[in-house]
Parts: structure tokens; C-alpha cells; sequence
């Protein structure tokens, strides 16, 4: 069953070897959110409350009808409202849901450095296993849309799950199911997409001449997509125009990674080569400013070692000053 | 050199009779400053390596689990930050690069090949002084970019943390080519010179070796100060050093 609704792990945070699944026949899923359609009820953010258990928290007036001013550690899905005051003296009331839009090239897996803190489903969900996050943020600032929130207490990330425990029991998520006008559509990816430029084409009909369907390429497109009537306005919804996985930085993150691993054991195997040729620097017999230091030495009487050598057989005894015997092969230093 | 008259006196306590033997190096606090960074660094070193390099992640159990880690390292960097302070406020006076030093640069791949230059080098020669303030620089650079993604909501601008990530690996990097060298330098290569570090005293043919111009003003100030040069128990510390692996 699992199977069957993709939640094979396709992609595991700081795990050496990317996707490394074969097989490809598991279903993608995607959410749809068509903001023509929705009139703002907030039910959707009462669902993910109540199906992810998620505690309530106190607001105040704002001066807006947005319930909360932001996303939270426990609050995955908010309800935004914006007024926007258009050149032809109009006003646009803007209103989006605002959650993770769990796309299929997730900056947040990439940035991790926790394995397994972050993975994603063959079907295309992101998810974030808390048990394995270490606090360290880096998904925050990876993230293009500012979506996963850091908790203090906890010092772990958290942010919607797309219910994937309802997804892989069959269900939709439960802020698909609550909403009352059907503006939340759950299906395939395929099916969400077909119904987004359908919806769009019937938008431009009806005068909404930018209306556009919101799944952008430098992400390697959404799970979760918007159809927005006023496109031209996409910075008014807090939308990047063209939202990027910074790939620049992953590629300079990972030579650098690759130059580490390199130096680090080229380093430590020249070491290694160079004391096998070179031993250690031994100071050689003639050397004046050792000899000075004997001859400041002979104002004692010192003797050298006993002739110990049969407990260093094969070396110049154990006085490394002295030059090495004939048939040393070179084993002392001479230079 | 003398030759032979009578056999060495024996050497019951070969520790006890090196700790007399040479000249002091460094004091007792020099030498638990050292050992306090440097093992504030292995820790900064592996749970670096830990949260850069995911096939490093096996190490978040050794170093108490990767929150712990995570957790640690910017306090740990901290912590060593505070001893390089002291080590700067320390060594500085001594590590002062003079002409003497241009000298010995141009002679560096003379010294990297047979490990000796015929200079009159002090107490350090112009590697050691730069190895000194790269670490100085590296510990103020790593410091200073780690801080932004210590408190990621300080600067909270994803470009900038992504741009110090980038510049930590780097230096972090440098930080590790300096330190191999640093060991090995310290440890295998050159004998004798361990024991700076250790019991905090070298061999006088060690000083003389490497140090000549160290070697000479400590000489002087031990006659000066009427210190016998013998060693306790007779014995020519100078032959000895190369021994002590």
C-alpha cells in the first residue's frame, strides 16, 4: 500500500549517493491551491491544528483579517491577507495559504547536514523528521520560500508534513478536506497541472489576462501549486518570480567538499610519503652549531654511550650525531 | 668530540633526567595553553568535519550525538577563540617578523627539503612566527563568519549565511593544511622537539641546532645567572634527544 503511494524514500538529507531508487511507479502527488477560489475561511488552518495536533496560539488584532502574523514551530499553514492598492485607484485583497510548497528540488534537503533529518517520498512529499534534526537552521536559510520555522525550545525545525501519515493511509490532506469551496485540490501531479491550465485558461477568458499557474522551474517545480488570477502581481503575494535551489553555492559547497576530502588525505599521505623518504630530520655530524654546543659541553667530562648497539642492530648506535658507519646504506643522514 | 674514557653514568630515571637536562622552553601555563587549544581544536575539527562533510556523520555519536555537536562546536569556537587571545597576548612580542625572517623565507625550500637552514635563527624561525598569526587570522576569520550561522536570524539573509558557509569551509581547510604541518613538524620530523611541549624543556644540541641564536642567549643568561650546565646526573642530554619517540 505504502508503495503504491509513493512513500519509498526517494532523496535522504547528508546521505552520501542522492536518489537512488530505480524504480519510477509510484504515484506523484501534489496539492493545488486555487486562490480565485478561495474566500479566505481559515478552515484549512484549523484543520492542520487539529490533524497534526498542533497546539493553539494567541493573537491579537493587527489591523488585518490574517489570523496570526507568521508562520510558527506549530503553525505549518496560515492564511495571508494583503491589500494592495492598484494604480487605477482599485484595491486587490489579496489572500493566500501560506505553507510548504514541498518542491521537488528541495533547497531545505539540500542545505542539511543532518542524515535523514529531511527526506523526500518517491510521491514528492518533503518531510522533516524531527528526531534526527540537529538545530543547526541551515534548511532555513536554504529554503526559497521561507517556509520551515526553528523552534527555541525544541532547538529542532518544523514545518507541514502534507499530512503524509493521511496520504499513506489514502486520505487527503486534512486542509484538503476542510476546505469548503474546493479551492485545496489533491491528486496526482499530472492531474493537479491539468487542472491548473485549465483553470487558468478559463481565468484569462474571463478577463484575468496574467492569470498563471504557479509551479516554477528553478525548484524543479511544486507539490504544492498555486493558480494565481493577478500573476503580474506574484511580489504582492510573496511569491518569487523565479524561485532558484541555489545551485551555484550546492555546486561550490560540494567541490569544496571534494577539495577537502583530497587535501585532507593528500595531505596526511605526503606527510606519510615524505617521513618515509626523508625519515626525520636528523642534524648531520658536522654541524657548528652542535658542535659548539659539545665543546661548551666539554668543560665536563662527558661520555658518549656505552657501545650499546646490539639493542639498535643496524644503526649508527645510539649517538644520532655520529656519522653513520660504512655500511649503513644511507639509513643516517648525510648532507 | 671527547672520546670515550669511562661508561656513561646509568641513567635510572630517564624522565626525571630529561626534565633537568636543556634549556625551558616553554613554561608550565604556555604548555597548558597549548594542550587546552589544541584539544578545544580536535573537537572543533571533528564536528566540523561532522556537520561539512555528510560521509563524516558517523562522527556525531563520538562527539555526543549531532544536536550535541551542532550545539558544542560555535562554544567550543568560542573557548579556543579566548586561549588564541591569550596565546596572541603571549607570543606576540616574540613573533615579530624581522629582516632576519626575509631570509629565511627565501630559504624555504631549502628547509622544507633537509629541514635546516645555516641562518642564525632566534627563538623562532620565520616559519613558526607565520604559522602563528595564520592561526591568529584563521581563528578571528573562522570566528567571524561563524557567527552569522551561530545566530542565523541575526543577519537573516540566506545569501550572506550561504556566502560564510562557503568562507568557513575555506578557512576551515586552511586551518587543516597548517595544522598537518603543524604536527608533523612537531612530532616526527624534527626529534627532540616534542619535549617543548611536553615537559616544556629541549635539549641544548636541539637548541643549538635549530636555534642557534636562542641558544646562545639562553646559554649566556644560564652562565650569567651561574647555573651549573652540567645535568644532574652527567649525561649528555644533547645525544639523547633523538631518541625520545
Amino acid at each position: 500500500m505504502a508503495d503504491d503511494l509513493g512513500l519509498r524514500v526517494r532523496r535522504r538529507s547528508a546521505t552520501p549517493g542522492g536518489d537512488t531508487n530505480i524504480r519510477r511507479d509510484g504515484v506523484e502527488v501534489a496539492k493545488i491551491v486555487d486562490i480565485d477560489l478561495c474566500i479566505g475561511c481559515k478552515a484549512c488552518e484549523v484543520a492542520c491544528k487539529e490533524w497534526n495536533d498542533l497546539p493553539a496560539e494567541e493573537t491579537w488584532n493587527f489591523g488585518s483579517y490574517q489570523s496570526h502574523q507568521d508562520l510558527t514551530p506549530t503553525t505549518w499553514d496560515l492564511m495571508r491577507f494583503k491589500e494592495v492598492d492598484l494604480d487605477d485607484g482599485g484595491l486587490a485583497w489579496l489572500i493566500k495559504k501560506d505553507s510548504c510548497l514541498h518542491c521537488e528540488e528541495p533547497g531545505c534537503l539540500a542545505a542539511c547536514p543532518a542524515p535523514g533529518a529531511i527526506v523526500q517520498y518517491e510521491n514528492g512529499i518533503v518531510d522533516f523528521d524531527s528526531s534526527k534534526c540537529i538545530g543547526c537552521q541551515y534548511c532555513v536559510a536554504g529554503c526559497p520560500f521561507d517556509i520551515p520555522r526553528f523552534d527555541e525550545e525544541t532547538q529542532k525545525v518544523y514545518k507541514c508534513t502534507m499530512c503524509v501519515d493521511r496520504v499513506s493511509n489514502g486520505l487527503e490532506p486534512a486542509c484538503v478536506k476542510s476546505c469548503p469551496t474546493g479551492s485545496i485540490k489533491f491528486g496526482s501531479k499530472q492531474d493537479m497541472v491539468a487542472y491548473g491550465h485549465e483553470k487558468v485558461a478559463k481565468l484569462v477568458d474571463r478577463g484575468f489576462a496574467d492569470a498563471t499557474l504557479y509551479d516554477p522551474e528553478g525548484v524543479g517545480g511544486l507539490h504544492m501549486m498555486y493558480v494565481v488570477p493577478r500573476g503580474d502581481m506574484l511580489a504582492d503575494y510573496d511569491l518569487p518570480e523565479d524561485p532558484q535551489v541555489p545551485g551555484t553555492f550546492f555546486q561550490a559547497l560540494s567541490g569544496l567538499r571534494k577539495l577537502g576530502s583530497a587535501a585532507t588525505w593528500a595531505g596526511m599521505l605526503g606527510v606519510g610519503l615524505l617521513f618515509l623518504r626523508t625519515g626525520r630530520f636528523r642534524p648531520p655530524p658536522e654541524d657548528e652549531a652542535v658542535a659548539e654546543a659539545y665543546a661548551l659541553d666539554d668543560e665536563r667530562t662527558v661520555g658518549p654511550p656505552p657501545d650499546d648497539s646490539a639493542g639498535a642492530a643496524g644503526t649508527a648506535g645510539t649517538n644520532p650525531y655520529d656519522p653513520p658507519p660504512p655500511d649503513d646504506g644511507g639509513e643516517g643522514r648525510t648532507r | 668530540m671527547a672520546a670515550p674514557t669511562a661508561p656513561r653514568p646509568a641513567v635510572t630515571d630517564e624522565a626525571h633526567a630529561e626534565q633537568h637536562a636543556g634549556f625551558v622552553r616553554y613554561g608550565l601555563f604556555e604548555r597548558v595553553l597549548h594542550w587546552f587549544v589544541a584539544l578545544n581544536f580536535i573537537y572543533l575539527l571533528l564536528s566540523g568535519f561532522a556537520l561539512a562533510y555528510p560521509r563524516m556523520a558517523w562522527l556525531y555519536p563520538l562527539l555526543g550525538g549531532g544536536q550535541t555537536a551542532r550545539v558544542a562546536h560555535p562554544i567550543v569556537g568560542v573557548v579556543l577563540t579566548v586561549g588564541v587571545l591569550v596565546m596572541l597576548v603571549l607570543w606576540m612580542g616574540q613573533s615579530t617578523f624581522s629582516r632576519r625572517d626575509v631570509e629565511w623565507a627565501k630559504k624555504l625550500p631549502t628547509y622544507a627539503k633537509t629541514g635546516h637552514t645555516d641562518l642564525d635563527t632566534g627563538k623562532y624561525n620565520a616559519g613558526q612566527k607565520g604559522y602563528f598569526w595564520a592561526m591568529i587570522l584563521l581563528t578571528v576569520g573562522l570566528l567571524v563568519t561563524g557567527i552569522p550561522l551561530w545566530f542565523p536570524d541575526l543577519l537573516d539573509s540566506s545569501g550572506v549565511l550561504r556566502a560564510m558557509r562557503l568562507v568557513h569551509h575555506v578557512l576551515f581547510l586552511a586551518f587543516l593544511a597548517a595544522f598537518i604541518i603543524h604536527v608533523y613538524l612537531s612530532s616526527v620530523a624534527f626529534p627532540g622537539t616534542m619535549s617543548a611541549m611536553t615537559t616544556g624543556r629541549v635539549s641544548r644540541a636541539w637548541a643549538a641546532r635549530h636555534h642557534p641564536r636562542w641558544f646562545r642567549e639562553r646559554e649566556a643568561a644560564q652562565r650569567a645567572a651561574g647555573e651549573p650546565i652540567a645535568t644532574p646526573d652527567g649525561e649528555d642530554v644533547g645525544r639523547r634527544s633523538d631518541d625520545s619517540r
